[in-house]
Order: C-alpha cells, then structure tokens, then sequence
C-alpha cells in the first residue's frame, strides 16, 4: 500500500444538544445547511479541494443519516482505490466493547485504523464547522516546521478572546501557552479544532492520554496542554477566511443567512473550492404564477406559490399559497401550510406546519418548529 | 419473465434550428436539469430493468457525457448494467428512424447472449413516466409476441409518427402514417419476445436499411401484435415548437407530479451539485422551473432555466428557454426565445420569437 502523507479523522459523534431539536434525531454533522447541504459537506469538500482522500469519520451519536449521506464518499470524489471515507463507529473487542469517552478517546480506539494506513500526519477535524479551506497549505506549514503539532487558528476579535481556547505564541509562532477560555487573554489566535499531528507524535500522546489517571480524554483539555508540558513542537497555522462553529441555534442560522449576507467571505456559488454535496434526485425548483421570491435561495425540488423574502429554503420544500417566509430557513422537504405566516424561524426537516399558523414572529429569539421527519 | 431494456439513441432531426447540431435528440437539454433520454432510462431503471442497451448515436459525445457508465440509473453493475452499443451511420431516408434494423442486426449479441424472457425497445425523445411493469405482465399473458405502447391523442395534425388500428380485441389491424381524433398514437415503445426478435432480424435482414415498425406495417398479415395504452402524460418533442411546448408542461401542476416529482418513481439523470438558486432582492420569477446554481436579478415568466444561467437586473425572460450558463444581460429582453448552452446577451438586446416558432440561438453566442 501506497504510504499516505496525511490522513484526516473527522470527530461527527457528538449529540450537539445545544442545537436543540434540530438534532433530536440526527447527528450535528448530518444537520442539513444552506439548503441542499449538510454541515459534514464543509470538512468532507475541505478534504477533497486539498488532496486528501482518506478520511475517517468518527460516529456515535445517532449515525444514520450521516451514514447514509456520506456512503462511500463518491459524492465528494473520496471513493478512491487505496483511502477513501471509512465510517467508524465505536466496536467490540476481545475484552468487549467501549463508548468514545472523548475526541481523543474516539481517536485512540481507532488506532488500528490509522496504523493500516500508518500516515506521516494525521488531520483531526470537527463536524460542526462552516469554513473552506485548503489544508495542504497548513499541512506544508507543518512538514517545513517538523512540527509534532500544528493547530489552525483564527484571530478574533479581543472582546470575545475569552470565549475560545487561546494559543499563545513567540514571535515564530511556536505554541508557548493554551488556555481555554481565558477571563484575561494575552492572544486573539482562537483555535479553530483543526490539528495536524505527526502520527507518531499522536500515537505515543494518545497511548499515554489512555493510561493516565485523571484526564477527560479531549484534544484541548488534555492532550495539548500535556504536549506543550513536554515541550514537543506546537506551532500555529494561521487561517483567515470564513470560519464559524455552528453549535448553537444562534451561530447556526446566522451562518446559514451568511450564504446570502456575506457571498464575499464565505462563497458557495463560485467554483473555487467548490462545496460538494451528495444531492438528492430532485426536478429543478418550480416558483408559481403568484409567488414572490427576493433575496432568498431556492434549491432544487422546491415549489414556491407563496412568498419568500430573506429566507433559505431546503431542497424538496414546499411553501404554499399565501404563505409568507420571511428571515427563515426551512429545510428540506418542510411544507409550509397556506397562508401561513413564517418568521425568524426554522423549520426542521420535513416538518409540516398546518395552514393558517403563525411560526416566529418579530422578537429576536430564532424559533424552531417540528420534529425532524428524515427519510433516508 | 426477465426482460431487458433496449434504448434506441441514433436518430436526429432537421427541424430542431440548430439546436442538434452537434448533439443527438436523445441529448437534448430538458426541463433545466435533464437530457432527454433521462426518461427512457429512468423508466427502465424504475421498472426493475436492469440490463439496459443503448444504441449510441453518431454524434455521441454529448450523450457519453451524459450517461457514462449509467450509475444514476444504478446501471453500474457487475450483473447485467448498462451497454453502449454503436449505432449505424443512417442515411438522410433514415435519419427520424427509431428502431433501425441495421442497428438491431449489428447489435444482436446483446440480447442473443442474455436468457431474458422479454426486451422492451423504446425511443429516447419523449418525456413521459410510465411503469413498464404492467405492460410486462400484460404482456406475459398475451399469445403474440409484440405489444405496442399507445396512446389516444385529440387530434392527428400536431403528431408526426405512426398511428395504430385496433380491433375490440385490442389487436393491431393497420398501421398508419396519419391519425384523426382520438387516434392511437405509437409511443415510439414496444415489449418483444426476445426469441422472436432473433428470428424477426433472420427473417427481414435483406430491409436492413429499414424501420422495424415499417416492417411490421408492410407485414401485419403475418405479425400479430397487441397493444397496451398508455395513459399518462406523453410529451412529444419533434421540432423546436415541441421542444417550448413540453418544455412548459413543466409548470403545469399535475404534469409536474405525474412525470418529474413521483416519490416511486423519480427521474434520474446525472447529478451536477450545484449552489441553491439565488434570487436576488429585485427577482422577480413568476410561472418558471429554474435549476441550481442560477443566480436571478430580473424577471422571469413562463421559462425554464438550465443550471448556471445568470439573468442581471432589469432583464425580462418570457415564454422562453435558456441553457446551461446562459447570461442575460441587463435590461435584455427575450421572448419565445431558446437560447442554446454558454449563450451570451448583451444590455439592452431584445429579442422576440413567435410562440408557433420560437427563435433559437445556437451554443456558445454572444449577441
């Protein structure tokens, strides 16, 4: 087997209870986004622009949606000879089997699987994050450092510093501190919860993480703050660019409002590193005679008689006659009733709202209405 | 009763103004997102067929681009799959001619090896959704070897094609070149014993050089054939006025749920992925279909809009068709237009079709 400079492990096992019923029964990865995307597209499509065509996918929360989206990964052109997408749920061995306890737990019981590929670098990244990037350019950062890890960063704003992990850095921006939330930050570089490590770097670290007595198995809480204690190399990629972690039900709808409000930072139309999808079968979208649609996107399979103003509106979704949209995201294949009134809010996937309701309203606060109904 | 699907891809026509220039009927942009021949595939594909021939057109490109090796039609098997087979090069005489004999002599080894019971032989220009299923069973239980796809049309004048007489007991009589109202008009679609068929090309291959459905017409003393009606949406696209007409069809409600969104049986054609349809504040889009990754300033009635396709601020689409990567520019006017893939309009150009004859403007333009 071709030896691999750089495999990539995608965490997509956590519940994300702070979305709230958007992911009742769907994992946070498998959430669908802008319409006709999921927000595992953002990493998935990252891998393929940047030439890494092995990628694990780490599940354990509510798996089968994801599963069945991301299949062999032919959609983002990763179902390659020698690599490709491996979904990789927690399993048994000869002394039983074992929950993921953490990012880092759900890395070190896929040891095996790393090792079949034994790569020069391991990517580790999260499910849950809107951005594209090219991760060579950080990976070539990091192989001409001989780094033993590289973690992407972000400068944001000095005000909210304190609500992220904070690397501190020397003047070649070698790591010299982590704090994770900081109340007094002495840096604005945010970690983004994207690392290259050096596999054998990482193998040794997460052999030792395992072992050790207190230690929540996490990337941030433990694995960094010891390798920076055991002065290995820790540099710093610099990112700029759009970058969002969509956790909350806020951040979440006003990335998504980002896609239409924001085309020149974070750009789904343009070619250049193209967002790729696994898009279902769906007739191109049918606007009607009566209907008004401004300022909105409108995707494939949609069929709009009423009026949609500021709002997403998801692949195979419905709004009637009368019905009015405004600043909401449905997703895909919701009805929205006649005459229905739709405002800041969103509504889940297949959700059907009777007609004649009134969803949302003026306060600020982004409803979510329904249950998702998910067919796979 | 295992039957296997046999698409016929090589035949054109001169009445489509350009628009086949360099491509084959059976590849001809529809309906935003499709090629024609998606229905004939997702038919077969739909109906369980899973050994589907293709008799590849001379002009191939464009549809080997399309169809590769059939995976949206789950035609990428180890079992049976999907064969592209090469068509003869037809004379002027034979250019509209669906099931060419010469084409199904020369192929002959695709269904001499396979052990099915049936083929199903059908066109690729007709946008129609229908369940092979019930014409199989039908025809299982039918002691002639040929059953013909028909369907009644209101009035003869707008079909060009053949036209079947039918006795009480549903048998083909005649058939014709003409029909009159509520005539049975030939789907361009038949279900044929496939050792019949074997012994149908030993028998006729001195008429190589003709249309199998002429050799039936010329031979109905000694051809028994059945039919089985068809009673759904069949649009028939045989010149550019077809083209616009079935091409709105789409926005008609009951056609669009009938043929394009029916949860048993989708349309499938090659997957693009593009970006969600922008609408800009100033869009306006009234009675259209419009596909992915358009970005929509202007106005747009009664169109269909292909992916990719630009349409700037104070631009007005009517009653037309644009392609793949159209850009319309601002203020431009077009009506009973169709405008070719990458056709470029510049500010202010106005252009006005007749809706008995559309204006088309050929790929890669720029007026």
């Amino acid at each position: 087997m071709k030896k691999k400079k750089c495999i990539a492990m995608l965490l997509a096992g956590g519940q994300g209870s702070r979305l709230g019923r958007l992911t009742t029964n769907i994992a946070k990865p498998a959430v669908s986004f802008g319409g006709k995307y999921r927000i595992v597209d953002f990493g998935l499509s990252n891998c393929a622009n940047s030439g890494i065509d092995t990628v694990g996918i780490l599940v354990q929360y509510k798996p089968l949606v994801l599963n069945k989206y991301v299949g062999t990964g032919e959609s983002w052109d990763l179902a390659v000879e020698d690599g490709g997408v491996h979904i990789l749920p927690p399993y048994a061995g000869e002394k039983g089997g074992e929950w993921y306890e953490g990012t880092a737990d759900a890395i070190y019981h896929n040891l095996d699987f790393i090792d079949m590929y034994d790569p020069e670098n391991v990517l580790i990244l999260s499910g849950d994050h809107i951005y594209k990037m090219d991760y060579n350019l950080m990976l070539q950062e990091h192989i001409n450092r001989n780094a033993d890890l590289t973690v992407s960063v972000i400068e944001v704003p000095w005000d909210e510093a304190s609500r992220f992990g904070i690397m501190s850095t020397d003047d070649k921006d070698r790591i010299t501190k982590f704090s994770e939330k900081p109340k007094n930050p002495d840096s604005n570089l945010a970690s983004m919860g994207i690392y290259i490590f050096k596999w054998k770097a990482l193998r040794k670290a997460l052999l030792e993480d395992h072992d050790a007595e207190k230690t929540s198995h996490d990337f941030g809480k433990d694995l960094i703050p010891k390798m920076l204690a055991e002065k290995k190399k820790l540099f710093v990629y610099r990112f700029e660019g759009y970058w969002r972690d969509v956790g909350t039900v806020k951040s979440y709808y006003d990335s998504q409002m980002d896609l239409m409000d924001d085309v020149e930072n974070i750009d789904v139309f343009s070619g250049d590193m193209k967002v790729l999808s696994n898009s279902n079968m769906y007739p191109p979208q049918f606007i009607g005679p009566d209907a008004n649609v401004n300022d909105s996107l409108i995707c494939n399979g949609c069929t709009v008689y009423g009026s949609v103003k500021h709002s997403i509106i998801g692949s195979g979704a419905v709004v009637d006659a009368g019905a009015v949209v405004e600043d909401s995201i449905v997703l895909p294949n919701a009805k929205i009733g006649r005459n229905c009134v739709v405002k800041n809010a969103i509504i889940n996937e297949g959700a059907v709202t009777d007609d004649n309701d009134t969803i949302g309203g003026d306060n600020e606060e982004i409803t979510v209405y329904g249950r998702a109904r998910l067919s796979i | 009763m295992k039957t296997i699907g046999l698409i016929s891809a090589n035949y054109s026509s001169s009445m489509f103004g350009g628009l086949l220039d360099n491509r084959s009927l059976a590849s001809l942009p529809y309906g935003g997102r499709y090629r024609l021949i998606d229905f004939a595939l997702s038919n077969m594909a739909n109906s369980g067929i899973t050994t589907v021939g293709v008799i590849s057109p001379y002009d191939s490109g464009s549809l080997i681009d399309h169809i590769g090796v059939g995976a949206p039609w789950g035609l990428d098997r180890k079992n049976g799959g999907m064969f592209i087979m090469p068509g003869s090069a037809y004379g002027l005489q034979s250019a509209g001619s669906r099931f060419l004999l010469r084409d199904i002599i020369k192929n002959r080894i695709f269904f001499d090896r396979d052990d099915a019971d049936y083929v199903i032989m059908a066109g690729s220009s007709d946008v129609w959704n229908i369940d092979f299923r019930p014409l199989i069973e039908q025809h299982s239980k039918s002691n002639k070897p040929i059953t013909m796809v028909y369907k009644k049309v209101p009035r003869g004048e707008d079909y060009i094609g053949y036209f079947l007489d039918i006795d009480e007991f549903g048998s083909v009589t005649e058939i014709t070149d003409e029909g009159y109202a509520w005539a049975n008009y030939f789907a361009d679609c038949f279900i044929i014993d496939r050792e019949y068929l074997i012994d149908f090309i030993g028998w006729f291959d001195t008429l190589e050089y003709m249309d199998m459905i002429q050799i039936i017409k010329n031979n109905m003393g000694i051809i028994d054939i059945d039919t089985f009606e068809f009673k759904g949406y069949l649009g028939k696209i045989k010149n550019t006025t077809d083209f616009l007409k079935v091409s709105q069809a789409m926005t008609d409600y009951d056609i669009r749920n009938e043929v394009f969104c029916n949860d048993e049986r989708p349309i499938y054609t090659k997957a693009q992925d593009e970006a969600p349809v922008f609408h800009l504040p100033d869009a306006d889009v009234r009675n259209s279909v419009v596909s992915a990754g358009c970005t929509i300033e202007g106005r747009v009635e009664n169109s269909i809009i292909f992916r990719s396709v630009n349409i700037a601020k104070g631009a007005v689409v009517k009653n037309s068709i644009i392609m793949m990567h159209g850009d319309i520019g601002e203020g431009a006017v077009l009506d009973n237009v169709i405008a070719d893939k990458y056709v470029k309009i510049s500010d202010g150009v106005k252009i006005y079709g007749g809706d008995r004859e559309p204006v088309v403007i050929g790929k890669n333009k720029s007026l």
